[in-house]
């Protein structure tokens, strides 16, 4: 027996005017969605454990947290402006903080999720906003 | 924490992400198979967590109680949002979805392992 396809959620993805959040774009959602879930679930045990010990690491990490689980929505809602800033921002915040934690790794005594361009992580918090701003740019047209 | 427990875990999560690459190769969206497998994964989660609290309770495992509570309950989500997410997508790319699902399952469920034997 097969799923029948009328238990499709109305509204969500695939019909969707601007459809970013179907198709290749749903894979995109699930990977914000897990990113948001690893990284804020990190930063909310460092900052409700050890908040002392990297105040900044462990607010940017719950930051980063927190724009990947706009991105995941603004996807998931087709809000394409809103998913262009959250790219653009992890991107920047991939860049700076990972440029700064090479440049002065004194300011984090603990890692981030952008540390060393998200090295602790596979690289993945660089490749996903790249991914993300050209899933975007090709669903224009 | 019991180890055959969680071995099954990550084997079947595995599994279930192999399963669930082919069937996004073979540009099939999900079927019942992989329905009834993470349906399947799940109950084992459920069982695992059920497990390792009472072992935690009885004083078993890390001090470190937090991020041991926090891969357990991390874990419960990703199968059911990845079914979700499958469901609404009904094509090869919620299939794909479940790849990273079954992924994530066995990794957290490693890092699981490692918290309980003491490794930060």
């Amino acid at each position: 027996m097969r799923m029948d396809a009328s238990r499709t959620e109305p509204g969500t993805g695939g019909g969707h005017p601007d459809g970013i959040g179907g198709g290749p774009g749903r894979m995109l959602v699930a990977c914000y969605a897990l990113f948001a879930l690893a990284a804020g679930a990190r930063a909310g045990v460092q900052i409700a454990t050890r908040f002392e010990q990297a105040p900044l690491a462990y607010l940017l990490s719950a930051l980063a947290a927190a724009v990947y689980l706009l991105l995941a929505v603004a996807l998931i809602r087709g809000a394409r402006r809103t998913a262009l800033w959250a790219l653009g921002f992890e991107l920047a915040g991939v860049l700076v903080v990972g440029t700064a934690s090479l440049l002065a790794p004194g300011a984090f005594p603990d890692e981030t999720v952008w540390s060393d361009y998200g090295r602790g992580y596979v690289f993945i918090p660089l490749f996903l906003p790249l991914v993300g701003l050209y899933w975007l740019r090709r669903g224009r047209r | 924490m019991n180890q055959a427990v969680a071995t099954a875990v990550i084997a079947g999560s595995l599994v279930l992400a192999v399963a669930s690459l082919i069937g996004a190769v073979r540009n099939r969206a999900m079927g019942m198979v992989l329905l009834i497998g993470f349906c399947v994964l799940e109950v084992a989660l459920i069982v695992q967590t059920v497990l390792v609290v009472v072992a935690h309770v009885g004083g078993e495992g890390p001090a470190d109680a937090v991020t041991l509570y926090g891969y357990l309950i991390g874990s419960l989500l990703v199968p059911p949002a990845g079914v979700l997410l499958a469901l609404a997508e009904r094509s090869r790319w919620g299939t794909a979805v479940l790849i990273l699902a079954g992924f994530a399952v066995a990794v957290m469920t490693g890092r699981l392992l490692q918290v309980w034997q003491g490794v930060t």
